[in-house]
């Protein structure tokens, strides 16, 4: 067969457009490219599950094919694709139905299961095998993506009956690698759970170990709602991208359609204060110029704030259920802030928990989430590790955070989230989102701070009862025996027993009564204390100086 | 002494499990041995514990597991004196370092330096020594001379003849007191000798023979075993000399010997020798034999500062003849060899002693 020298140039540009772009969108390094990988797919099932309104059931399996070879098998009961689309959203780039959305989303902006099979293709040559149920048709296909044409390949397509409502995808990979690591498949998932404990996932490791990381909630979601963006939100570019994409055939029409809080007394005052732009004009007129004079004059004038009922944030109780389900911890505390603007108009909500002592540790003590996706990569360039990293932990009596059985989780809710880089793992060091999700945590940590002066308390109280009998055997055996009354063991056992109970109950009492005297004096002298605080405060100034 | 440590061993107990049945703290009275409890007694001559008394009781957080620990350590002593078997103190850890049970994660010990300091305090609270609890010593020290002695021991009963000890002489064990006794001693006084291989020298001219003694090494620091042993002689009226270098670490044993030692200040009265006297060397010797004065050797940093310590020490600053002696190791800064005795010929180190014994020539 001859060799068509156009079709191959255009293969080869698709081909290339991904291998340079590759590390942008998540493909860089062998361990980030498989979580990346399960990222997308779980990603779509979720989404397909909030659209179809059902719990998901992720099932994620990942087997090892030899060196850095791994065939991934992942499915979802999340209704499955129709035939028709089948080819579209697998086996063509940038086809999803995500891509110019502003809407509350999850995944990376379209790339996403179409990009993981092109990704297996080229790096195995082989294609994916997909089973799609889809109303009570079971499709059963191998889906790969003609470079060239970038159009999906499908093959050996058997059409049966049966109850299977879901996706199965089955790839072979090649250059990924799994570890258990903070960076890992595992924490991804353990964190999917966490950010959304309406899912079930299990997941098979490639030494075949099993872990079931289980539903939380019996809520689906409700599916993000579109939006229109709000003016100020917008920059020049945006603007003249946008002017592109539209139908409308005046600039005035365009304003007061696309954006909200545009009215069209809006629309006319910014007319009279750019009468050179004329606004009946259709919108592809716009050019940088007058683009960047329009959204000058925009930040003079006054504007509604932006809903900010659009949001979908967790839940204050459902997150408190992922960290009860996941890391059972002793104790949670949680902030509960209200949607906040930033850029003047762009509405975000952080919701924050703070877990303590737990046994089944994260690898990650500070766990990031942007809408309900684990963020593993690029901690130290994040605005919420920034914030984090600032607090003063030692005023909540976390003396140690980087030792003590402590886990931060903070999800970053918003139409726009602005992430450093298109690797979307890393949310920009913005002033005003930094100071806003400190406060979350702060808010979050005070009750964490009342807990651990409790459990010292109760600690101090169980150990030195503890101390205590722990030893009452052993000597109450050395005893009897030392007085050559062996029979007495068990008298004498009980004797010290009773002593130990007898003489902790007395010192208890004495403490909380002590305990008592003292909460009365401190808040006869609440303002004492704060001005004693103020007092020290000075005084390390003072020392500083010096 | 064997079937008195039993009985306040049974007695202990007796009373600890009065003390429960009265809901009490069980507890027990032991003396501070820290520095600030330890005085020189003019009155006795020798270091002791002064009167501060420390309790030691269950039901204080601080001392709970110690306590526990003091009474298995007794119980376990106690089975040694039933079976009549002896250990070292680090037999005594080992048999004790045992989890506290299943569900406990709690060894009785961990270390040996744990259980080290709480056999001194049994020992102090009982009025015992720790080889009265059947816990042996290192054994260091030799003697041979004019003494008979009858040793029960592993269920033999053996006579042993000081004069008859060859040219090893008789180690003297760890316990001295319990299955040892005297069956005779025909000696007139203990002569004790720093070291091994002086008194291999003189062991060799039957120097307690000649001369009607006892002698003794104890090669170098005297052990306990050695210093009981002493002390028992010199109850039975014998005196007692003591034969060192003249340096800093010569002073130090003889010291120890007489007024006894900080660490073992709570057995001095068992152990100390204060009516002891110094024979030598010293350097005022050098004006009577004066060939020592070419074989002085240079006094180092150390002889130096111990001197101008023991000056001032008040049980040595009361002695004239001993401020003498140390001002003039100060002032020449010289030190003397007890092997350097043996420089006109191997014998003369006998004729020394043999003369300033007689002669009464000592330091106190």
């Amino acid at each position: 067969m001859p060799i068509d020298s156009f079709s191959q140039f255009k293969e080869h540009s698709v081909a290339e457009f991904f291998k340079k772009n590759k590390q942008m969108l998540g493909f860089s390094g062998k361990v980030r490219s498989l979580t990346t990988i399960v990222h997308e797919f779980t990603s779509n099932s979720l989404d397909a599950g909030e659209e179809v309104g059902i719990l998901p059931e992720i099932f994620i399996q990942l087997e090892e094919e030899g060196d850095d070879k791994y065939k991934i098998a992942v499915q979802d009961n999340c209704g499955g694709i129709p035939e028709k689309y089948l080819g579209k959203a697998l086996g063509q780039l940038l086809a999803g139905t995500k891509f110019h959305r502003y809407v509350q989303q999850r995944g990376q902006q379209g790339i996403g299961a179409s990009g993981c099979i092109m990704y297996s293709q080229i790096t195995t040559g082989k294609p994916a095998w997909v089973r799609s149920g889809y109303k009570n048709v079971i499709i059963e296909c191998n889906i790969g993506i003609n470079v060239s044409k970038n159009t999906p390949v499908i093959t050996n397509l058997t059409k049966t009956m049966g109850e299977f409502s879901g996706l199965r995808i089955e790839a072979h990979l090649g250059d990924v690698r799994y570890e258990n690591s903070g960076y890992g498949v595992y924490e991804y998932l353990k964190q999917t759970v966490l950010a959304n404990p309406h899912a079930q996932i299990e997941f098979i490791a490639p030494d075949a170990q099993r872990y079931m990381f289980p539903r939380a909630v019996d809520v689906v979601p409700k599916p993000p709602i579109e939006t229109k963006p709000h003016i100020l939100g917008i920059t020049a570019n945006d603007l003249v991208e946008f002017s592109r994409r539209i139908k409308e055939s005046r600039i005035s029409a365009f304003l007061a359609e696309e954006f909200s809080r545009v009215s069209s007394n809006k629309v006319k005052e910014l007319q009279e204060l750019l009468p050179d732009i004329d606004f009946s004009q259709p919108p592809t007129s716009l050019n940088w110029d007058t683009a960047e004079k329009l959204i000058k004059a925009v930040h003079t004038l006054k504007w509604i704030a932006p809903a900010t009922d659009i949001l979908r944030p967790i839940g204050k109780e459902n997150v408190a259920r992922a960290l009860q389900n996941i890391l059972n911890p002793q104790f949670i505390a949680q902030s509960d802030r209200s949607p906040q603007i930033f850029h003047g108009g762009i509405p975000y909500q952080v919701e924050v928990a703070i877990a303590y002592g737990f046994t089944n540790g994260a690898h990650n003590r500070i766990m990031r989430f942007a809408n309900r996706v684990p963020l593993l990569f690029d901690a130290g360039a994040c605005g919420l590790t920034e914030a984090v990293k600032t607090i003063e932990w030692k005023r909540y009596r976390i003396d140690d955070f980087e030792n003590m059985p402590i886990a931060v989780f903070v999800n970053f809710v918003s139409v726009h989230v602005p992430y450093t880089s298109a690797g979307k793992q890393a949310i920009a060091l913005e002033e005003e989102i930094i100071a806003e999700v400190r406060n979350a945590i702060m808010e979050a940590a005070r009750p964490v701070k009342g807990y651990l002066n409790g459990i010292v308390h109760l600690q101090e109280r169980s150990s030195r009862r503890k101390v205590f009998l722990r030893y009452v055997a052993q000597l109450a055996g050395d005893m009897s025996e030392l007085a050559d009354m062996p029979k007495k063991k068990e008298a004498i056992k009980k004797g010290l027993v009773d002593l130990v109970e007898h003489r902790v109950g007395l010192i208890e009492e004495a403490e909380d009564a002590e305990a008592e005297t003292a909460k009365e004096a401190n808040a006869a002298n609440g303002a004492v204390a704060n001005g004693q605080e103020n007092g020290n405060g000075k005084k390390d100034f003072e020392e500083k100086g010096e | 002494m064997g079937n008195q440590a039993l009985k306040k061993l049974d007695d202990l107990g007796g009373k600890l499990i009065g003390e429960i049945e009265k809901q009490t703290s069980p507890s027990f009275e032991t003396v501070v041995r820290s520095k600030g409890n330890i005085i020189f007694d003019q009155g006795v001559g020798y270091l002791r514990l002064g009167n501060k008394k420390e309790v030691r009781t269950f039901l204080n957080i601080a001392q709970a597991r110690k306590f526990m620990q003091t009474i298995a350590i007794a119980n376990k002593c106690r089975k040694f004196l039933v079976e009549g078997a002896h250990t070292s103190i680090r037999g005594l850890y080992y048999q004790l370092r045992f989890t506290l049970g299943e569900d406990i994660e709690e060894d009785l010990f961990d270390e040996q330096t744990e259980s080290n300091p709480l056999i001194e305090d049994l020992e102090v609270a009982l009025s015992v020594k720790r080889e009265d609890l059947n816990l042996n010593t290192d054994r260091k020290g030799v003697a041979a001379g004019q003494f008979k002695l009858r040793d029960k021991f592993g269920g033999e009963d053996t006579l042993i003849d000081g004069t008859k000890q060859g040219r090893s002489g008789w180690s003297i064990p760890s316990d001295v007191d319990n299955g040892l006794d005297f069956e005779e001693v025909k000696a007139k006084y203990v002569l004790v000798v720093e070291k091994d291989a002086m008194w291999q020298r003189l062991n060799e001219d039957r120097y307690w023979q000649k001369e009607n003694c006892v002698l003794v090494t104890p090669k170098g620091q005297s052990s306990r075993g050695c210093r009981r042993f002493i002390r028992k002689l010199m109850d039975k009226g014998l005196p007692c000399y003591v034969f060192t270098d003249c340096d800093a670490w010569g002073w130090y044993i003889y010291w120890t010997l007489k007024t006894g030692s900080m660490n073992l200040a709570y057995l001095s009265k068992e152990l100390s020798l204060p009516e002891t006297k110094f024979v030598g060397v010293t350097m005022s010797d050098i004006k009577d034999y004066d060939f020592l004065s070419k074989l002085t050797i240079r006094a180092k940093e150390i002889d130096v500062k111990r001197a101008e310590e023991m000056i001032n020490y008040p049980w040595i600053s009361k002695h004239k003849d001993w401020v003498a002696e140390l001002k003039l190791v100060l002032k020449d800064k010289k030190k003397l060899e007890q092997d350097a005795l043996q420089g006109p010929r191997l014998s003369f180190v006998s004729d020394y002693l043999k003369q300033k014994i007689n002669e009464k020539r000592f330091l106190s």
